[in-house]
């Protein structure tokens, strides 16, 4: 094999690269200095960081976009509109959390470059997942990635619960890597020992039981990233006990990696109506699970937790479309949805971090009164929830729409429906917030909260960016389809 | 005579449409101390949009019964979404009606609402948008979007500025019409997945022509888009929503709720659910029929046993309303003309009622009736003005709730007399009800020391409320040219179904 590296190569890579170096060089620059450094030497960590993000972000953009692209480093990723969505999502997310992590981390007393160059490591490996495209470089970036989330979800290391959480979600996340291995171990063999996707799809019959069974495991895994029941059990606990702002990295970035480089696989191989089958059960099963259990929780971070996994199910009719074989039917929804969530969820996430610096709590009742002392943050948390509940005139509901009328498209009209119960469901616990913040009447302990520069502009952006694209989609849904058809060929 | 503008080629429903959200968005730069500021913009705002739909009436062809002043552009073209808007005799009257009322709305709550001043304005501006909108949008989907778009103005409404148990009130409100509406989603999705199109002429037209629907699905959609709409009206048994919402809203927000967002409902019933789905309409006729008559009786008994005023209006609400939905699935042009005169004449009454028990209450505040009885003698030109809306809510002759209900009454008999003469048990008992409570409202011995000294009607609130006795009186005596915008097109309506 020829050791020649083109450059198509080079800037496939170079978004990760760049995400990895920053990552490294925020580590050096803090080396040997105490957390209780002074503000300023830690805003200089923030700003590489934010730069570092940038630039990998602009070089998405130096060479323009194919829809498809041919296979690079002998097959193991590719270069795509798909992957290359999916890494903007990605990097976005992680410019976001980064603007946010300094006032939250020094306010938490914990401020080390280790969060800022884990969002950065973990972000550069998602990177490389969307873009992967054999089984091999999947399995490579998944793990990379999981090291560093496992890292920020016990971030703080003397708090039980964070070490508690972190905890259970390595050994969950470590036996579901040893699903997704024994998946792929069982693809390579049905389809005759090829690792590239793209192979697998040439050699592989949907009638094969050892290919089925394969492409199940390797949904399992994926399943446990992505929260889908009954693989879910980690989330509530995870997400109550991590840090918040690690909650919203995962709950956004590791969420839509995963479902990135699953559709991929899917898209591309298919998987036959048993599988279907299975899976439109288990997003029945997720949707109204994650919505009933999301009614009684009072904590946020909990509610959101639940309300994820709700909204994994959502996103699990599309994939359910794709194995059964109608994946043209159900193409623009998968990237539109994940980058409506990525932005509905961070300006979430926003406010929540906001309330936890203030009242080291995250109660729905902390939010009394938002509406007087804060009322643009609570207007962008009510944006959030509503487009998370699916209402008109947000992102959430051109996404709903989507899905709801691919799933009757594709025959699976049963699944529109219950996806439509479900998001009833949830209007009552979105609107708990709601009633909070706008009915309710600020408690005594707290004037003001006080909102760092990082969590008004992040909110503001992504309510903004929320309601842009509930009333202006077309773009971004013309992108969508025209990214899932190349791969569809 | 007005001129014709149409020569400018004025986009005239979207100027409607569209100024109060602009005037909302003006009002979120203004100082929030500024309060007598914020109270002008929006009454400008509001008369604006009324001067534009009077506009709209002069360029309204009443001869024609066809969509006019259409408007279409693209707008989500990846998923086949339009913005296309358009009116006909059908819903001409009502966005007349919303455009009417929203005026003395903002006027009437200038003692009343003192608390986020600039929020509540906003609100309700919104919530003008998301009617006016409603009424004009002639794309599934822009419709489901105006129409989710007045729930969460009235939501806030309600939940901020009620009274003591309104954010159970609105919590209820919220999650009943929600309900109703995304199974109608799902109908909509349906229907797109079925014709490949959301826009409503080209679906009907597909749906009568290329792609017919097979009568179980014909029953699905129906029910799915008729459950939302009866949620809205509110039909029996799906009514318990209303009373709590009605009681506990303020004065505007009641006043708009029965007078617009009800007929949202009835709208809804004659523009979607019966026109795309009429096999399923006519096979269900005699369910919902009995459901509005259950529903006029039931609304009639109730109001005669509240001790609250703004209940007892309430229920008078869902009896008023059963008989429009009645008419409604009455094909005939006299029943269907009284459905929609009645829609208008519910709205001026039963505002009008809200309107005033909202000046009696900021003076007492309280609604029990109890509390009252002998005031006449207090408050003179209080007395008159309620009787007048009374008397027209009661469908007296003269007054505009006659020409209605005696045009209603007579399609319903004409076609099925048994119902005609069950639903007119309802007028009884409303005059029952009604003059029941002007006797232990406004007669009688003057019995409470407090209501001595209650202030009698002031200029502000006289503004307000004399448009809607001239627009009663009017109504009542010469609604020739009120009958002529809407029937032409339901001519032609009834022609379709009878097909």
């Amino acid at each position: 094999m020829e050791l020649t590296i083109s450059r198509a190569e080079i800037l496939a890579l170079l978004p990760a690269a760049i995400l990895f170096f920053t990552g490294l060089m925020q580590l050096f620059l803090d080396l040997g200095k105490s957390s209780a450094n002074t503000r300023s030497e830690k805003t200089h960590l923030a700003m590489i960081g934010v730069t570092g993000i940038l630039l990998a972000l602009a070089s998405l953009f130096i060479q323009g976009v194919e829809p498809s692209s041919g296979a690079l480093y002998a097959g193991a990723m590719t270069d795509d509109l798909f992957g290359r969505m999916g890494a903007g999502v990605i990097i976005i997310t992680a410019l976001f959390c980064s603007l946010m992590a300094g006032g939250y981390l020094a306010s938490s007393g914990n401020n080390r470059a280790e969060f800022h160059s884990l969002i950065c490591f973990s972000g550069g490996a998602m990177v490389l997942l969307c873009q992967a495209t054999n089984l091999i470089s999947i399995f490579v970036a998944i793990e990379t990635l999981s090291l560093a989330v496992y890292v920020l979800a016990g971030y703080f290391k003397n708090h039980q619960a964070s070490s508690e959480g972190a905890f259970k979600y390595f050994v969950l996340g470590a036996f579901s890597s040893g699903f997704l291995l024994l998946g792929m171990a069982f693809v390579y063999g049905a389809s005759g020992g090829s690792i590239s996707l793209a192979d697998i799809a040439a050699s592989a019959t949907h009638d094969d039981t050892l290919f089925a069974v394969g492409t199940f495991l390797m949904v399992i895994g994926f399943g446990f990233k992505v929260g889908a029941v009954p693989f879910h059990s980690w989330v509530p606990d995870v997400y109550q006990g991590a840090p918040v702002l690690s909650v919203g990295w995962m709950a956004v970035a590791v969420k839509s990696a995963s479902f990135f480089a699953l559709f991929r696989f899917v898209l591309f191989t298919g998987g036959g109506q048993i599988l279907a089958q299975i899976l439109a059960a288990i997003a029945v099963v997720t949707m109204l699970l994650g919505n009933l259990a999301a009614l009684n929780q009072l904590s946020l971070k909990r509610m959101l937790a639940y309300s994820g996994i709700a909204h994994t199910g959502y996103l699990l009719i599309p994939l359910v479309l794709a194995v059964s074989g109608s994946g043209a039917i159900a193409g623009a929804s998968i990237p539109f949805y994940l980058i409506s969530y990525a932005v509905t969820t961070l300006a979430a996430f926003g406010v929540i971090v906001a309330i936890s610096v203030a009242t080291d709590r995250d109660d729905v009742q902390d939010l009394n009164g938002l509406a007087r002392t804060r009322p643009l943050l609570a207007l962008g948390f009510t944006v959030a929830l509503l487009s998370l509940a699916g209402v008109p005139l947000t992102s959430g509901f051109i996404g709903k729409l989507m899905i709801f009328s691919d799933a009757i498209e594709g025959g699976f009209l049963h699944l529109a429906l219950i996806g439509i119960v479900a998001s009833l469901i949830s209007i009552y616990y979105y609107l708990r917030p709601v009633v909070a913040m706008w009915f309710k009447e600020p408690s005594t302990s707290f004037d003001l909260i006080p909102a760092s520069w990082g969590v008004q502009f992040t909110v503001a952006v992504c309510a903004i960016a929320t309601v842009a694209l509930g009333l202006f989609p077309d773009w971004l849904v013309n992108l969508s389809k025209l990214s899932v058809h190349a791969i569809l060929g | 005579m007005i001129p014709e503008f149409d020569s400018f080629n004025l986009p005239i429903l979207s100027l409607i449409v569209l100024t109060p959200a602009l005037v909302a968005l003006v009002l979120c730069l203004v100082d929030r101390n500024n309060r007598a500021l914020i109270r002008q913009l929006a009454l400008m705002g509001s008369f604006l949009t009324l001067l534009f739909s009077l506009l709209m009436v002069a360029n309204f062809d009443s001869n024609l019964g066809t969509m006019q002043l259409e408007e279409q552009h693209s707008w989500i073209e990846s998923l086949g979404i339009s913005y296309h808007l358009g009116v006909d005799g059908i819903s001409i009257l009502l966005v007349l009606l919303t455009c009417f009322t929203m005026p003395f709305v903002f006027l009437s709550t200038w003692a009343a609402i003192g608390d986020r001043v600039k929020e509540f304005h906003i609100a309700l501006l919104l919530l003008q948008t998301g009617m006016v909108g409603a009424f004009v949008s002639l794309d599934l989907i822009l419709f489901y979007l105006y129409y989710e778009a007045m729930l969460i103005p009235m939501y806030l409404i309600i939940g901020i500025w009620g009274g003591k148990e309104r954010i159970y009130a609105a919590l209820k409100f919220f999650i009943f019409t929600m309900v109703g509406s995304l199974l109608m989603f799902l109908g909509i999705l349906y229907l797109y997945n079925h014709a490949g199109t959301f826009d409503l002429p080209v679906l009907m037209e597909r749906l009568r022509t290329t792609h017919p629907l097979g009568s179980d699905q014909q029953l699905w959609l129906f029910l799915a888009f008729t459950l939302s709409f009866a949620i809205k009206v509110p039909l029996f048994p799906l009514h318990t929503w209303l009373p709590d919402a009605h009681v506990q809203a303020p004065t505007a927000g009641s006043v708009v709720l029965a007078g617009v967002l009800l007929k949202m409902g009835t709208y809804g019933l004659l523009r979607f659910a019966i026109p795309l789905f009429p096999e399923a309409a006519f096979d269900l006729q005699s369910m919902m029929a009995w459901l509005a008559i259950i529903g006029i009786v039931f609304g009639a008994c109730m109001a005669l046993v509240q001790n609250d005023i703004k209940k007892l209006i309430a229920y008078s609400s869902v009896s008023h309303l059963g008989f429009v939905v009645l008419a409604c699935f009455i094909p005939n042009l006299e029943a269907l003309t009284g459905a929609i005169l009645q829609m208008v004449n519910h709205g001026l009454s039963t505002g009008m009622l809200f309107l005033m028990i909202g000046i009696i209450y900021e003076r007492r505040h309280t609604r029990e009736l109890a509390d009252y009885g002998g005031i006449c003698k207090v408050v003179p030109i209080f007395t008159i003005f309620f009787l007048l809306a009374v008397l027209s809510s009661i469908g007296l002759p003269g007054l505009n709730g006659f020409v209605g209900e005696f045009l209603l009454l007579y399609g319903v008999f004409s076609s099925v007399p048994l119902w005609g003469c069950l639903a007119t048990t309802g007028v009884l008992l409303g005059a029952l009800y009604m003059l029941n409570m002007v006797k232990k409202f406004l007669f009688g011995p003057l019995v409470h020391e407090e209501n001595h000294h209650i202030e009698d009607l002031n200029t502000r609130e006289l503004i307000y409320l004399i448009p809607f006795v001239v627009m009663m009186v009017w109504l009542g005596l010469y609604p020739a040219p009120f009958i002529k915008m809407v029937q032409p097109t339901l001519t032609l309506y009834v022609e379709m179904l009878q097909n």
